[in-house]
């Protein structure tokens, strides 16, 4: 009997010494691991604190860029109207008026003066998008809803996938650079559902829940891998998280084949509202 | 490298406790192994005060000593005396939790 006590108690003095030995080193208690040669020392907590500073830096940056980037899409697209748009036009009121002038002699004239005023036509319609693209004007204008709600038809006409959008929201005020991040969002969840799901349905649901802002863009296609969600090629998931993780947000994406993809971003209200909308 | 460090005689002492012997592995004066130096000499002048002796060994200096005792990690806490044999691991923080393990929480006071 006692010779079978003694390993069982052994054995259990041994399970005990290890389990000490893992929670020491999970809690990074240790500080250095003494081998039968060398003596390593391991500086896991001022590795994790270093690794979190830079992440910390990289986060930084990448929100100052995004704004830098926001500014200057706007300024281009502010200049591109304001500037280009207006030349054309004016272009435009002197090909008409140029129109005007030709006698009915002048047969060849008159066909050029039509080819050029339908090609100033589709220039000023082109500047025109370019300019939206860039920065919609809407969002200043009529805000974050109703510019997604124009963004998801137009998206819809070019696409031909069917779409809904759902939201609780009600007269909100949403910050610029908060409005910004949430239409960049949803326009990059949108090509990315043209480009890779295959779906021929997409629901984009933009809710408020408790203190949160939630936002989903789900479709009917055939889903993502976990492999793809993190990959480092993924630049458009990156980019939309980065959005998100500088509104102290986070996005998650989930997808399988028979329930498609679903984006979920959440955000603070505190940080995408302006204080009189929060 | 051993330094011992005694604390013998106080009022403690006098009251007729036996005096515990610490033997603490530490790696130079890296974070965890400065913690557990500190929190032990709180504990035993809390809890032992006048009847402990510490003795440090540090394994960049002493690795022959650290083997013989099976030290795998620093920080590492043996209790030699009063037997049985006492290891605990980190930095002992958790105050409880090293009290007990070295029989110090109750009538140990």
């Amino acid at each position: 009997m006692k010779g079978q006590k003694t390993p069982y108690l052994e054995l259990e003095a041994k399970m005990k010494e290890a389990e000490a030995l893992i929670r020491v080193l999970r809690t990074h208690q240790v500080d250095a691991i003494v081998g039968e040669r060398h003596i390593m020392l391991v500086r896991l907590k001022q590795a994790e604190e270093n690794l979190k500073s830079s992440r910390n830096q990289l986060r930084a940056l990448a929100a100052y860029l995004l704004s830098v980037r926001e500014n200057e899409r706007a300024v281009i697209a502010r200049e591109l109207h304001d500037e280009f748009g207006q030349a054309l036009t004016s272009l435009q009121l002197g090909l008409s008026w140029v129109a005007a002038k030709v006698t009915p002699k002048q047969q060849p004239l008159r066909e050029k003066i039509r080819s050029l005023s339908t090609l100033t036509s589709t220039m000023i319609r082109s500047v025109r998008k370019i300019a939206r693209e860039l920065r919609p004007g809407v969002l200043d204008e009529l805000g974050l809803v109703k510019t997604l709600q124009s963004e998801v038809r137009e998206f819809e006409g070019h696409t031909g996938i069917r779409c809904r959008f759902e939201t609780n929201l009600g007269k909100v005020r949403f910050d610029r650079l908060g409005g910004v991040a949430v239409f960049r969002i949803v326009q990059a969840a949108l090509t990315n559902v043209a480009r890779h799901a295959e779906a021929s349905r997409a629901i984009i649901a933009l809710r408020k829940r408790k203190k949160d802002l939630i936002l989903t863009v789900s479709d009917n296609g055939k889903g993502i891998t976990k492999k793809q969600v993190s990959s480092q090629n993924s630049l458009g998931i990156i980019g939309m998280r980065e959005r998100a993780l500088a509104l102290d947000g986070t996005l998650t994406l989930t997808g399988s084949k028979s329930e498609g993809t679903t984006l979920t971003v959440r955000i603070p209200l505190s940080r995408v509202l302006t204080g009189k909308g929060s | 490298m051993r330094k011992t460090r005694r604390r013998e005689g106080g009022r403690s002492a006098a009251a007729g406790g036996a005096t515990h012997v610490f033997r603490l592995f530490v790696a130079g004066n890296e974070s965890n192994s400065a913690q557990a130096k500190g929190n032990l000499v709180r504990l035993c002048e809390e809890h032992l005060k006048g009847r402990y002796q510490i003795e440090t060994v540090d394994v960049l200096k002493d690795a022959v000593t650290a083997h013989e005792n099976n030290v795998l990690v620093t920080p590492t806490l043996i209790l030699i005396r009063p037997l049985p044999k006492v290891t605990v691991l980190g930095n002992l923080s958790d105050t409880s939790q090293v009290l007990a393990a070295l029989r110090l929480t109750g009538d140990e006071r």
